[in-house]
């Protein structure tokens, strides 16, 4: 098969569409982000605006209504849970294969 | 206070307006030229993103983004495209954007636009053309911009007056035009430096 061109992810977008799992606006994403990461992925502003606006253009997130008129609330589509998807096999695939080898090579 | 100055470079800008509010001058505005206000001089941290906004939901949803970050939308409408932020926030970032490429994108948009205005100004100066309202001869000969009948047959002090009073009005007739060439090629020369810039940020 094929790989969607898509694939790998970078890290940043990783954690954006994990974090819009749930509706969230902008700098609630920025929070998310930081704390789906433990603190290693502090996005700052401009960044993310070009990320999403990016991501809009992609259909892997869409604008939904909210209560907040000053504040877009986005969440993932179901191509960005797909995409998702498709990223979390190929780390999943990429940690079996390093453990089984780390494995009969003796390292720990 | 109102200043004038044209930047293409963001850092440079910034590295000025931080200059300018360490000695009292806070920016409010710019529209025509930087508007700035006196007040007690202050160590800031200005930073310069360069956007354009369809509707004016996405403008506010932007600049509330980065007011929610901890920095304040200082000046920038829109559709003015360059947008000012100052931080205020001790827990912000030192920066607005946290990778090279979207630090860099604000440049290819900034080429973009003087790109378009370019193509904006061509069919104009198409027009100008195809219309004969161009004189080029008139560089060789421009004697034939000015209308005083006898103009050129008058003498001393009748000559000068009458020449002197036309000129100005020649001048327009015979090199108004000029000002569209020479405004399409700044906005392509302006275009390809921005580009230039993006390409070597990208890179760096």
């Amino acid at each position: 098969m094929k790989r969607d061109k898509h694939i790998p992810l970078t890290e940043t977008v990783y954690y954006i569409l994990l974090s819009l799992l749930e509706p969230a606006h902008g700098y609630l994403i920025l929070q998310k982000v930081e704390e789906l990461s433990y603190g290693q992925v502090r996005m700052a502003a401009g960044t993310l605006y070009g990320a999403i606006e990016n991501l809009l253009k992609l259909k892997f997130i869409q604008p939904v209504e909210s209560g907040d008129s000053r504040r877009k609330v986005y969440k993932i589509t179901e191509m960005g849970k797909e995409i998702l998807r498709l990223d979390l096999e190929r780390m999943q695939h990429m940690i079996g294969i390093t453990e089984e080898s780390f494995k009969r090579g003796g390292i720990s | 206070m109102r200043r004038f100055k044209l930047f293409l470079d963001f850092e440079k800008e910034a590295r000025w307006l931080n200059e300018m509010a360490s000695e009292g001058y806070d920016l409010v505005g710019k529209s025509f030229g930087y508007r700035f206000r006196k007040s007690k001089p202050d160590n800031a941290n200005i930073k310069i993103d360069y956007r354009l906004f369809k509707k004016q939901a996405d403008f506010v949803d932007y600049y509330t983004l980065f007011e929610d970050s901890g920095w304040e939308h200082l000046a920038g409408t829109k559709s003015s495209g360059a947008q000012y932020f100052k931080k205020v926030s001790k827990d912000a970032d030192e920066d607005i954007f946290s990778d090279i490429d979207s630090k860099a994108g604000r440049y290819k948009r900034l080429s973009q636009m003087y790109l378009s205005l370019a193509i904006s100004y061509l069919p104009i100066l198409v027009a100008l053309v195809t219309t004969k309202a161009i004189h080029v001869e008139a560089f060789f000969n421009p004697k034939q911009l000015y209308f005083t009948p006898g103009l050129w047959d008058k003498a001393g002090a009748d000559f000068w007056g009458a020449f002197l009073f036309e000129t100005p009005f020649a001048f327009f007739r015979g090199f108004a035009w000029t000002a569209f060439p020479i405004m399409i090629a700044l906005c392509l020369i302006f275009s390809y430096k921005a580009e230039q810039r993006y390409q070597k940020i990208k890179k760096s």
